[in-house]
């Protein structure tokens, strides 16, 4: 524990007791000025001083050792990160959580809301910015205004007009305006995000939906209970969105066929959920150890592990989100992801670890493939996959961690703090 | 003599609005819905000011404005863009490519009117 939070809990304890340093020093049996040394974090304490501290405050001496709300202190640093145009005494956050809990609980507290409000915008100005369907949908709704406002004005301006004319324009305007009202509708289905009947997102994609809803893990198909088209069938989707489900649930089985899940997670766990390695081991492509490991059941012992495909443009074609991780659901993230570096080295492998400018760090590793590499007279279409996990702890020890380089990245330019960021495209919206 | 004014515009009812406006001011008004054609109109229409939609289907009215720019004949032919891309880029753009008069949807009929006679030089 840092000494600096030692001395300052002795000093609040004493002073929440009424009890003088002085008093304390002497029914302590060391002398004030230690005393005072102590309590300011100039002097380090020996076991037989803070326990004879501990008797006389009549406090249990863990209560002092025990660090603070560790996860606290990372929110309230966390905090000051985000702003650093404020220079916050970081180094002295213990103390002012020591000094000042229910401050930095807040801090704490509005930090976290921040984060929810930052993934929020994100979503939004993600759907504004790189949605056809809402660039569209606003040029409608313009043209719809526009003929609503001129048409209204020559009604009202023009007292000469025919009848004929006048009828003519009331239609106009009725049809405008019940144009309006649907696009308007339409946008507001587009952005809020519906549930369906079976507890399916229709925020995703219909197959990453169902997914979704299994934490990307359908025992049925696991255990080769069910075929992909008969557990679709199941869920009544339209037609189109049945589709598209089959399609993704037959890639999910053919993972599963080549990676039998008991097989793989012991292999795993072997190897330490390395990839490449995995790939060597159980000899199957790299493609599709990495797709593998976004299809793990959900158990304590196991790490979560995200994923986040794109094609050659970077349109995200599938995703895992994790809850400390949004992906874009369309456009791009930041370009310094390292599945956006991994486009231009197809079928290099990179692992990276990646820190978010609200201070989780993820394991990911990329991938990009050729799709259709031998189609002469036409550019080879790629896909990049990457696959990331917050829990490399359960697999990594210290000094390997240790020795990965750390890239600091964002989410997206929109809601990203980092200052001075060469690769940034867009202005920080919550400046 | 009357001066002359073609509307490109893809929406049927922006189009009858402004061809009433135009007519009422005692110009003569000559429309066309499509990018693709759009330029060759124009050449044999000769009209005296242009009021081009940005958004057209087949042939975006900036490739149509870049089109007549192009030519000796319509460097000088007054264009009017109108549009509900109203971002500073797209107005820069159109500038860059040569226009006259660039207006965002939706507009005051007062204001479009007013414009039209400016160009028109009256």
């Amino acid at each position: 524990m840092p000494r600096s939070l030692l001395g300052t809990r002795i000093r609040e304890n004493r002073r929440s007791k009424k009890i003088s340093q002085a008093a304390l020093a002497k029914q302590a049996g060391i002398s004030a000025s230690y005393l005072n040394l102590i309590e300011h974090n100039r002097r380090g304490i020996g076991g037989k001083t803070l326990l004879a501290l501990a008797r006389v405050l009549e406090v249990d001496p863990r209560s002092f050792i025990e660090g603070a709300d560790q996860a606290l202190v990372g929110r309230v640093k966390q905090a000051a990160a985000m702003v650093p145009a404020i220079a916050c005494e970081v180094d002295k956050t213990e103390e002012f959580i020591a000094r000042f809990h229910g401050f930095a609980r807040l801090i704490g507290r509005q930090f976290d809301r921040a984060k929810v409000q930052d993934e929020t915008l994100q979503a939004v100005t993600d759907q504004m910015n790189s949605d056809p369907f809402f660039s569209e949908a606003m040029h409608l709704m313009l043209s719809n205004i526009t003929t609503i406002k001129s048409t209204a004005e020559i009604l009202s301006d023009d007292q000469d007009i025919t009848v004929a004319l006048k009828n003519r324009f009331l239609s106009n305007l009725l049809t405008e305006t019940e144009k309006l009202a649907q696009t308007a509708a339409d946008i507001l289905q587009h952005f809020e995000p519906s549930t369906q009947e079976d507890g399916i997102s229709s925020d995703s994609a219909p197959a990453e939906a169902i997914l979704e809803k299994n934490d990307f893990f359908i025992q049925q198909l696991e255990g080769n209970f069910i075929s992909p088209a008969d557990y679709t069938a199941r869920l009544n989707l339209p037609k189109a969105d049945e589709d598209e489900a089959i399609d993704t649930l037959v890639r999910y089985s053919a993972i599963i066929r080549k990676l039998p899940i008991d097989d793989f997670l012991s292999a795993a766990k072997t190897y330490k959920y390395d990839p490449v390695v995995l790939s060597q081991k159980l000899n199957v492509s790299l493609s599709v150890v990495l797709r593998r490991l976004a299809h793990l059941p959900k158990h304590d012992e196991i790490p979560r592990f995200g994923i986040m495909e794109c094609d050659g443009s970077g349109a995200v074609i599938f995703r895992k989100q994790l809850p400390t991780l949004a992906l874009p659901r369309y456009g791009s993230a930041c370009p310094l992801w390292p599945i956006y570096r991994s486009l231009s080295q197809p079928l290099q492998p990179i692992k990276a670890f990646i820190n978010t400018p609200t201070g989780e760090r993820f394991l990911t590793y990329s991938l990009t493939q050729y799709v259709d590499q031998n189609t002469i007279g036409l550019p080879s279409r790629t896909t990049a996959i990457m696959v990331f996990t917050p829990d490399y702890e359960m697999f990594l020890t210290k000094p390997e961690i240790a020795l990965q380089p750390n890239l600091a990245v964002g989410l997206q330019c929109s809601v990203c703090p980092r200052v001075n960021c060469e690769a940034r495209r867009a202005k920080y919206l919550l400046q | 003599m009357r001066k002359s004014v073609l509307i490109v515009e893809d929406e049927p009812f922006i189009l009858e609005a402004l061809s009433f406006l135009l007519k009422r001011e005692r110009l003569k008004v000559s429309t066309f819905t499509d990018g693709k054609g759009c330029v060759e109109y124009i050449q044999s229409t000769k009209p005296d000011l242009v009021i081009l939609d940005m958004m057209l289907p087949n042939r975006s009215g900036m490739q149509i404005l870049e089109d007549l720019r192009a030519m000796d004949a319509f460097t000088s032919l007054p264009v009017l863009m109108l549009t509900a891309k109203g971002q500073k880029k797209d107005r820069a753009a159109a500038e860059q490519a040569g226009v006259s008069l660039f207006m965002t949807k939706p507009f005051a009929n007062k204001e479009i009117i007013q414009n039209v006679h400016r160009l028109l030089g009256k």
